[in-house]
């Protein structure tokens, strides 16, 4: 962890009593500062612009009443429902669900790329880590299912396991082909591939990336459960599933880690296809020639963010118009459409970066 | 996969057989009426199912008994909240019957331009628990607009929304409000418009194909057996229509056809055929619509020999009349009374609800809330 | 085994299959997608602000034969029960007793729960007098179910005054036989 040219522990050290803290400590500072200035204003951000959009696509008027135009109405909402009370006393196995979410949500900070300014870890093999915090989720949500010992619990949580068993496979290997066109998966690496201008990024850069793309996106969808994939959701047969008997602090929590997986998702999506952080060169220059270091890593920030936002909302706007698909369709549309054009993106992409390498 | 079962009295047995039980209802969000299903499923296929009805009981039948003829009619609305009309439409045409009484044109014009709007409106709700059971948001915001704009006429028509209480024995209650029939043309055409935006949002959507089509398509053989009428037995080929084949309140003077189901989607009377069929209901009673809304005489709206007494003969009568879910048979008994000696309805929904255990066997859990919503159950005229 | 014909047209209908599921997903965005800017007369948003003097309906925007809540003008009510006979509901209760005058009845209860009406507007079709009407008002929320029932009647009357009146009666009976 080069935790020297971070930018929080020039400005812990700069409150005096706090210099020369250990390590962990910068670490978990940043980790608290990336959730509460970053995760908890994109969450209110997304929520409000799902709902909004929910309701113009839908010829209604949306939330209006909750500050201007209603931009206060996910807090209000929040509010809400944290005040009230739970239906029953926690049993072990949602402590063992609260607890690998909690971990997920913490652990897996650590390597969103958000920028340079908060990519507080780099490895060679960045780009798999979010795998494993996705597929976590999943076993957490199966086990909130589970735990509810009711009919509809368990076909939640079966449904989850089976949508997340068939999504992970079409996601990794479009992973792989984003790996052949820029050489490692270091999320660093991944973004220097690419540029600000669209035709430099991934997606443009060859018809099998922009297939991979597209794999890449509907998988993940898949594999976390997000409408218009969601089966373990459905909430015309099983009523919500693994969902089911969740309310106040409890749901509040599990739509976070729903929103959560959904926000890492885009973030990744856009950092492997869409041109990651980059800023436009000339800008970056001038910046870095004003030695105003902190403001590229913000402006990098918001420029992936803005991507991010875009992205999560075409998937919306596709989710509120078109039907949700049945858990035995999903799955094989990973097994039988998903995964044959990664496959087959794989082989184009691999072929396809021999060639230019050759030339 | 069809297992035969002997009925399993215990969770026990179940377990043996590696079958999950489940009761959903009589109120579950998977269901479009308080019904309530005793399931018992080999993994996610419905292996065996009974039903349970009743829930909606309120002595409607009764009721009628107690009351004069003419409160009879506000009490026929709530056979059915959703499509009231047609339940005053039987009754009047039973009394009338009875007591031979003539209806002028213009009220015959006023009852059809009502049940057929009716009918459009019933149908909007039925597109509007597909739309929901197949979880698309978008289309029943659009849906229950253009319905809005039904209510609105029945509104400026009659002065309520639901509950019309407009038809009486020997015509209607009142006339047309001024501009209604222009608002009618008005709202035939903006539904005409629309019909085009649900087939390219929804109806024609690959999603909503893949959900339906080929799922528990409704034999000819359980029509006949369960006596299944209307867009449901119409869905499956089965060309029966009253409008048609016995004419009432003037249906012989109009030109329409009866669309029947074609298994464009998948299998012939499948669920997506019984949307279908709705669909193209709805574009035929706009034609019907059309047609009358031009051609509405003059004269008068109620039989004059009505206004002066108001005594029902002895006797009775049966007659039918297509609502918008089926064949409505109607019953009426009079002994000369100023009330009704029985009054008692044959409708549509109690075939529906028999065809469920038969049609359910063998499907998805998934399939089941789009199953029971295709099928257009309105529980209220079943459990009266 | 299969023919490789076959095997060519299964492929066919996959990728054909696959791009008219993507077609239909683009073409059901793309209706929805003039809603958001709210292009042309039919596309405009329809919910409507309530309570909201400025954009929602008020009571006179409702059509004329609008079923509201119910009111009866008692100098004009005749006491004749019709509404209260033919009521599906049974929620009009009236009581009344002989006036001072025999041509007048004194209607003192006149109730009618509201918590039981279901506006089926058959009272006031038939109310001779046309003293019944239904108002244009429709907001009827209530806290205790009490307060939906309103009173149009004058009251109970007092024994005092019902012995006056009874003799009042009886003056003008005697007048009307001397005159006769």
């Amino acid at each position: 962890m080069n935790l020297e040219s971070f930018w929080v522990v020039s400005w812990v050290n700069s409150i005096g009593f706090l210099s020369g803290l250990p390590e962990w400590c910068y670490a978990a500072i940043s980790l608290l500062c990336i959730f509460f200035f970053v995760l908890i204003p994109s969450l209110v951000f997304i929520v409000f612009f799902d709902r909004k959009l929910s309701a113009d696509l839908q010829a209604r008027v949306g939330p209006n009443r909750a500050g201007p135009a209603g931009v206060l109405q996910p807090i209000a909402d929040l509010l809400k429902l944290l005040q009230k009370d739970t239906r029953s006393p926690w049993g072990w196995i949602e402590s063992l669900w609260i607890s690998i979410h909690s971990m997920v949500l913490y652990s897996s900070l650590a390597v969103i790329p958000l920028g340079s300014l908060a990519l507080l870890l780099d490895t060679e093999m960045s780009a798999f880590l979010p795998f494993w915090s996705a597929l976590v989720l999943a076993l957490g949500t199966i086990l909130l299912g589970l735990s509810q010992g009711t009919v509809a619990g368990w076909f939640g949580g079966i449904r989850v396991a089976a949508q997340a068993l068939s999504g992970a496979f079409p996601a990794l290997i479009s992973l792989l082909c984003t790996g052949v066109r820029a050489g490692g998966f270091r999320w660093t690496v991944l973004a220097g591939s690419q540029g600000f201008a669209p035709w430099s990024w991934t997606v443009a850069s060859n018809p099998f990336q922009a297939i991979a793309f597209l794999v890449f996106v509907m998988s993940g969808l898949v594999l976390l459960g997000i409408a218009p994939l969601e089966g373990g959701q459905s909430m015309s047969d099983i009523h919500g599933g693994v969902a089911t008997h969740l309310s106040g602090r409890r749901l509040v929590l599990f739509r976070f880690g729903r929103f959560y997986g959904f926000f890492c998702w885009s973030v990744i999506s856009v950092v492997l296809f869409l041109g990651a952080w980059n800023l436009p060169l000339q800008f970056r220059e001038l910046l870095v020639r004003a030695e105003l270091y902190p403001l590229i890593g913000f402006f990098e920030l918001v420029c992936l963010l803005m991507k991010t936002f875009c992205l999560m909302m075409v998937i919306v706007w596709i989710a509120r118009v078109n039907p949700r698909s049945r858990v035995d369709q999903i799955t094989d549309f990973t097994w039988k459409v998903l995964s044959p054009f990664s496959l087959s993106a794989l082989v184009g992409a691999g072929i396809w970066a021999g060639w230019r390498a050759f030339l | 996969m069809t297992i035969v079962l002997k009925k399993m009295n215990s969770i026990d047995e179940s377990v043996e057989n590696n079958l999950t039980q489940w009761e959903i209802g009589p109120y579950h969000s998977s269901l479009p009426a308080p019904i309530k299903l005793s399931l018992l499923m080999d993994g996610e296929v419905v292996s065996h199912c009974s039903l349970e009805t009743g829930f909606l009981h309120r002595g409607l039948e009764k009721v009628f008994e107690l009351h004069s003829w003419r409160s009879s009619i506000a009490y026929v609305d709530h056979l059915d909240p959703e499509a009231a009309v047609f339940g005053e439409l039987a009754l009047c045409l039973g009394v009338e019957e009875i007591a031979g009484l003539a209806v002028p044109s213009r009220a015959q014009h006023i009852r059809i331009i009502l049940a057929e709007l009716t009918r459009v409106s019933s149908h909007l709700i039925y597109m509007v628990r597909m739309a929901r059971v197949v979880g698309s948001e978008t289309i029943i915001h659009y849906l229950l607009r253009d319905r809005e704009r039904i209510l609105d006429l029945f509104e400026l028509l009659a002065g309520a929304r639901f509950s019309l209480n407009f038809l009486r024995f020997g015509g209607v209650c009142a006339d047309v409000t001024e501009g209604f029939i222009e608002r009618v043309l008005e709202v035939c055409e903006v539904i005409r418009i629309r019909l085009k935006e649900y087939n390219d949002l929804f109806t024609f959507n690959h999603g909503f194909l893949k959900r339906t089509a080929f799922v528990a398509p409704l034999t000819s053989s359980l029509i006949r057996e369960c006596g299944v009428t209307g867009p449901n037995a119409r869905a499956s080929g089965f060309s029966f229509d009253v409008r048609k084949d016995s004419p009432y309140t003037g249906y012989d003077q109009v030109d329409f056809d009866v669309p029947l189901g074609r298994g464009e989607g998948g299998s012939l009377g499948d669920v997506h055929d019984r949307f279908l069929i709705r669909l193209r209901e709805i574009s035929q009673s706009m034609e019907i619509l059309k047609q009358l809304s031009e051609t509405v005489p003059s004269g008068e709206y109620i039989n004059s020999e009505v206004e002066k007494g108001y005594a029902i003969p002895s006797g009775e009568a049966y007659v039918r009349v297509e609502s918008s879910r089926g064949l409505l048979g109607c019953h009426v008994v009079s002994d000369g009374s100023s009330q009704p000696a029985r009054i008692q309805f044959r409708t549509p929904t109690v075939a529906h609800l028999m065809v469920i255990p038969k049609l359910v066997t063998g499907i998805r859990i998934e399939d089941l809330p789009v199953l029971l919503a295709s099928l257009d159950l309105g529980i209220a005229e079943a459990d009266r | 085994m299969r023919s490789k014909e076959s095997l060519l047209s299964a492929l066919l209908s996959y990728i054909r299959d696959v791009c008219m599921g993507a077609w239909s997903i683009t073409e059901s965005c793309l209706t929805a997608f003039p809603y958001v800017f709210r292009w042309g007369d039919l596309r405009k948003e329809v919910t409507e602000g309530y309570p909201d003097p400025v954009s929602s309906k008020t009571a006179d925007d409702l059509p004329p034969r609008s079923r509201g809540l119910l009111f009866n003008d008692i100098d004009r009510c005749t006491g004749c029960k019709e509404c209260q006979t033919i009521c599906p509901s049974a929620c009009i209760h009236i009581e009344e007793e002989p006036g001072a005058d025999i041509s007048k009845i004194w209607v003192s209860i006149f109730d009618i729960d509201f918590s039981q009406c279901i506006f089926c507007g058959l009272c006031v079709e038939v109310c001779q007098p046309a003293s019944l009407v239904h108002t244009r008002q429709y907001e009827g929320a209530a806290y205790h179910l009490t307060d939906l029932v309103a009173s149009f009647g004058r009251g109970q009357v007092t024994e005092e005054q019902r012995a006056k009146w009874a003799a009042l009666r009886q003056a003008i009976e005697s007048s009307e036989v001397s005159s006769t």
